[in-house]
């Protein structure tokens, strides 16, 4: 398998990359980002293009080139701006036009056979009956709702518009990958200290770990199935103990309030976190059914998350972690070691 | 508060826990023990709830209850819960389906989705009986609390979805008579021009509280609407209709048989 990997050089892109190179039916991974600098080593089953795709010759280039010349025969696409508050033609390139020309390139491409895009579980329209969104669910197709949703609803219809074709396409709708760096509406969210949450409501919630939206990726691409899968992660809880377990102040404040306070916060301290992005979810939930998922692609949701917590309580968790190494006289397994604390997205 | 209610329904009813204590749409054991054990005077001695035939439900396997429902608020429905969870060895967690405007209530939305309450959509339904969940279900829906004095246990409007998930999840229906609730507590009147939260109308009951009045439960045969079907034959309305309304005939019977029975409304 020859895989092509857009936006590789994102914490998701970047885990992919590892985990297809560290699979022994995957001959050579074509990856691919604005960044110049690749995002690991480049050795002889991985090749790195830095190329803006929104450029459509660029696109058609890697394509028709480069990808042709690797003999691609599948693409993993999870390139889509992150930043909730940008928005104009050139987000609107990035994440609806992009994805156009390549489900367009590929469906011609004499040697892909296979797409898998990585969808949003935010394109869902929610409703208070919604607490469990099978594959049916109707999307969010509201004029009000702000770009980075439109945008996500838009690519999704675009290349579910071409599933009844010869590309056999995958479409993931994915929980929200809880990581640094995502683009994660509740990371940025749960990393303050103080949470505010509507008055009288605690929805339920469903959180996707970096592991696991790997895992379901090489899972769609080694199935040949075609179709839309949900993608939840293996944490579903309410927002309350979602703010318990970062260790932060739950405040209740009335519903009419929170638009205002987070807009100011947003303001003051540049926090990517929107308020008018989330109200619904904030007030009635949605857990992403994966019963799909499970049966047709063997899919299981096993990593739990890590949770934004304080550096303090980071500290503390990788000086007992040192520590307890130390007595046994062994030295720390990195991977063992709890991230460093949350970063945020600032303007 | 009942410890022994409380240990019972915590250690002993099947949950499908997601990993931090709740399932996906909320519930929480403990939660619904606190009410259940602290609710205890009201079910014993304020409502004495005289309940016939639970061992009908089944003790395992997706189940679901169908009965009438009245009052002002929805009084029945609660005690039907408290009753099936003290009645059944090993307590099953009745699954109440509640009307589309629920989950958008403030607090109320949150408290009873930790009792185990669920919207009424498909995907929501269909993954409870798939768990092998008993869920219990009113057709008539919001027309029977908005229903007259004059019209108490005649049934109003009935709705067939719960009979198209029956034949497709094979599932047996268990209908069930509430006696009690029409009278306990009375609607005056309804501002039908009140909609906040997206409720339908606002009731306005004769008395401040509910009236103490003696409430009967019913019980009876599980219907196997399923029988001589197939899993798509729940697409095919006539059969689905004819299937609904073979349980509102069981339900009404059961009602009438109850009324007859009972000696008075407050004895």
């Amino acid at each position: 398998m020859r895989v092509l990997v857009t936006g590789s050089t994102t914490p998701l892109g970047t885990a992919l990359v590892d985990a297809l190179l560290a699979a022994r039916d995957v001959e050579l991974v074509l990856a691919t980002g604005v960044e110049r600098e690749p995002p690991r080593p480049i050795g002889p089953r991985f090749v790195y293009r830095a190329v803006d795709l929104r450029h459509p010759r660029a696109l058609h280039d890697l394509l028709w080139d480069t990808a042709r010349e690797c003999g691609i025969d599948a693409v993993i696409h999870g390139m889509q701006h992150r930043r909730s508050g940008d928005r104009g033609p050139r987000v609107h390139a990035q994440n609806v036009d992009v994805t156009r020309g390549l489900v367009l390139g590929c469906t011609h491409h004499p040697t892909i056979r296979r797409l898998v895009y990585r969808g949003f579980g935010e394109v869902y329209a929610l409703r208070a009956t919604s607490d469990l969104l099978d594959e049916e669910e109707p999307l969010d197709f509201s004029a009000n709702a702000p770009q980075w949703v439109r945008d996500r609803v838009e690519a999704d219809l675009t290349v579910c518009a071409h599933l009844a074709g010869g590309l056999q396409i995958a479409v993931l709708r994915c929980a929200e990958i809880l990581a640094p760096n995502t683009g994660s509406q509740l990371w940025d969210y749960l990393g303050s200290r103080v949470c505010l949450r509507p008055f009288g409501f605690d929805p339920m919630l469903n959180v996707l770990s970096v592991e696991d939206a790997v895992a379901a990726f090489i899972a769609a691409l080694r199935s040949s199935e075609i179709g839309v899968f949900n993608i939840p992660g293996c944490d579903t809880l309410p927002l309350t103990r979602a703010i318990v377990e970062s260790l932060r102040a739950d405040i209740p404040v009335p519903g009419s309030l929170m638009a205002p306070l987070y807009g100011l916060r947003r303001w003051i301290a540049g926090f990517d976190f929107r308020y008018d992005m989330n109200v619904r979810r904030f007030h009635f939930g949605g857990v992403l059914d994966g019963t799909r998922a499970r049966s047709v692609l063997g899919f299981t949701p096993r990593t739990p998350v890590r949770w934004p917590r304080p550096w303090w309580h980071l500290l503390i968790e990788r000086l007992g972690a040192e520590r307890e190494s130390a007595d046994q006289g062994l030295r720390p397994d990195p991977r063992n070691l709890p991230d460093r604390a949350p970063t945020r997205t600032t303007r | 508060m009942d410890a022994t209610t409380y240990t019972r329904i915590v250690t002993k009813a099947p949950f499908h826990d997601e990993g931090y204590g709740f399932d996906v749409f909320g519930l929480h054991p403990p939660a619904l023990a606190s009410v259940v054990s602290a609710s205890a005077p009201i079910y014993e001695r304020y409502f004495r709830v005289d309940s016939a035939g639970a061992e009908r439900i089944p003790k395992r396997g997706p189940a679901i209850l169908v009965a009438n429902h009245g009052g002002v608020l929805p009084v029945d429905a609660a005690m039907l819960c408290l009753d099936v969870l003290r009645r059944t060895d090993p307590p099953r967690i009745p699954r109440a389906v509640a009307d589309q405007f629920v989950p958008g209530l403030p607090l109320i939305s949150t408290l009873f989705a930790r009792f185990g309450v669920v919207g009424g959509t498909r995907a929501n339904v269909r993954r409870l009986l798939e768990r092998d969940e008993l869920i219990a279900i009113w057709p008539e829906g919001v027309s029977g609390p908005a229903k007259r004095f004059r019209d108490r246990y005649r049934i109003q409007n009935w709705r067939v979805g719960f009979a198209e998930l029956a034949i497709r999840h094979r599932a047996p229906v268990v209908p069930v008579a509430i006696i009690g609730a029409e009278e306990s507590w009375p609607k005056l009147a309804s501002l039908r021009r009140f909609h906040m939260f997206g409720v339908p109308y606002l009731p306005i009951p004769a008395t401040p509280v509910p009236l103490p009045v003696h409430f009967h439960i019913q019980y009876g045969e599980p219907l196997y609407l399923d029988r001589g079907l197939g899993p798509s034959d729940a697409d095919d309305p006539g059969i689905v209709a004819a299937a609904a309304a073979q349980v509102r005939a069981a339900v009404e019977q059961l009602v009438d048989d109850a009324r007859t029975r009972r000696r008075g409304v407050f004895r």
